[in-house]
């Protein structure tokens, strides 16, 4: 069968895709960032806590990286109301992907906080340097250097994971595309371009992390 | 159910293929009885309409409206699956003896195929909780609702269109959308009452409504080939005797858990 492309009936919708591609980039940094932090918590915890505070940090991060995420967000979104926690689409989709990028970037910053040599933060303690300052001025520019290139990978996987916001009612890129195909009827045209704007915003959004760790870590990643 | 443009123009195309190769004659009603066995049209994809049921046989209203059709006519029934693009050239090309499948009438429809008296009704209405006493659907195109929709169905169009005022909140499936509104995510829902009204059976600690004035109500017939009127009489008899004698508003709640919507008025003159 000959199907011929109709690129003009969707591209007028295009102002209205990159909208929700803008929500998509959104919602992705900002479920990074925080789960940025919640991770650092959590490596901090299971390398220097108690074994109430380990023991704590490892249920948390089986919880979330053996369920999935989709699964977590349906919970936030549709048990909540039931005990009178009524969260927005948005709101449920940035605190369900935070959650489950704290639980994988623990792990991942576990994995460098042990790469950091014994003798480093021994010398860090004769300075006088306290926990957080031992671990924003010698652990982290280490640890940060040996792991963009996994950041990176989570970073655009957790963009294209905002693609299942949709389901929760937020008007993202994926959500705005099955409302184009539901009116103009052209899948192929409509998830191509789709597609492409994934594209982009997973390339402009490594872009970015990239200058940030060269500015804030003097990490030696190329730009291009 | 009301197809778009674009099925409309599907089915013609598909229709006039179809009445290009085979030039066949609908079954008159004696034939029908001689052959013993009427062949019905049923979509097995609309349920409580059409389904599958756990014996991957094909069940539903259709099939037990068609089951009480067959009895009276004293004939085996036969179903034969259709889809919504291809239903009406089955009928028109003499494969099936009448066709259900919500089969609406319209008078573009009634170009090509014959209809039946009504069988049942589908009301496109607005369900909402009793927190909201508006009486009509015009009443909700305000800022403070939200409509919670399904995504990629047509009442979307719908609202875009008649009530843009509406916040939407737009999820991905029927259950979802009642059961944001149930925990007042949203206020109201418009869609095809019918179809949705049991999914409210889950939600028994909110008090349902649906408001008045429906936005628009379908009068679902049996659509058969254009001039056999010797079973279209015969068949607006029957269907008479089983919106009397109660038959359709039972198999109707047996399988929509409660009453039809907008109900068919059966008067002698019917």
């Amino acid at each position: 069968m000959h199907y011929t492309l109709q690129y003009g009936q969707v591209l007028k919708y295009l102002p209205y895709l990159i909208g929700g591609a803008w929500i998509s980039l959104q919602i992705a940094f900002l479920a990074f960032c925080g789960g940025m932090v919640l991770g650092l918590l959590g490596a901090m915890g299971k390398t220097f806590g108690g074994s109430f505070t380990k023991r704590g940090v490892s249920a948390y991060v089986s919880f979330f990286t053996n369920t999935p995420q989709l699964v977590q967000i349906y919970f936030l979104f549709f048990a909540l109301p039931e005990v009178g926690i009524l969260l927005s689409s948005y709101d449920a989709v940035l605190i369900g992907m935070t959650l489950n990028a704290g639980a994988y970037l623990t792990e991942i910053q576990r994995a460098g906080f042990v790469s950091v040599h014994r003798s480093e933060l021994e010398a860090a303690e004769t300075m006088g340097m306290s926990l957080f300052q031992s671990v924003w001025h010698v652990i982290m520019p280490h640890v940060v250097k040996v792991l963009f290139p996994p950041l990176s990978n989570l970073y655009i996987l957790m963009t294209l994971g905002t693609s299942m916001a949709a389901i929760f009612g937020l008007e993202e890129l994926t959500g705005r595309a099955f409302n184009v195909n539901a009116v103009t009827f052209r899948s192929i045209e409509v998830f191509s371009i789709t597609a492409g704007l994934y594209f982009l915003v997973t390339v402009v959004a490594s872009l970015i992390l990239t200058l940030l760790g060269r500015w804030l870590f003097r990490v030696k990643a190329k730009v291009f | 159910m009301k197809n778009g443009k674009l099925t409309w123009i599907v089915f013609s195309l598909v229709f006039v293929l179809v009445m290009g190769v085979s030039a066949a004659q609908a079954r008159t009603l004696d034939e029908v009885i001689k052959e013993g066995v009427i062949r019905v049209g049923i979509n097995p994809t609309l349920p409580p309409l059409g389904i599958y049921n756990d014996k991957n046989q094909v069940d539903g209203f259709d099939k037990d409206f068609s089951e009480a059709v067959a009895q009276k006519l004293g004939v085996k029934l036969e179903i034969v699956k259709v889809g919504s693009p291809d239903r009406i050239p089955f009928v028109a090309a003499d494969k099936i003896d009448y066709v259900m499948g919500g089969m609406t009438r319209t008078s573009a429809r009634a170009k090509i195929i014959d209809f039946t008296l009504p069988v049942n009704t589908e009301v496109l209405g607005v369900l909402t909780t009793d927190k909201i006493a508006y009486k009509d659907y015009k009443e909700f195109n305000k800022k403070d609702i939200t409509l919670v929709q399904v995504r990629g169905t047509t009442p979307v169009q719908f609202i875009e269109k008649n009530m843009p005022e509406a916040k939407v909140l737009l999820l991905d499936n029927y259950p979802d959308a009642i059961r944001a509104i149930a925990q007042g995510r949203g206020d109201a829902i418009v869609d095809v009452i019918d179809y949705i009204f049991k999914l409210t059976k889950d939600h028994k600690n909110v008090k349902w409504r649906i408001v008045d004035a429906p936005v628009s109500v379908d009068f679902d017939c049996l659509g058969i080939a254009k001039g056999n009127y010797t079973l279209r009489d015969w068949l607006n008899v029957a269907i008479f005797e089983l919106h009397t004698d109660g038959t359709i508003d039972r198999i109707w709640e047996k399988w929509f858990g409660g009453p039809m919507i907008f109900k068919i008025r059966a008067t002698e003159w019917f």
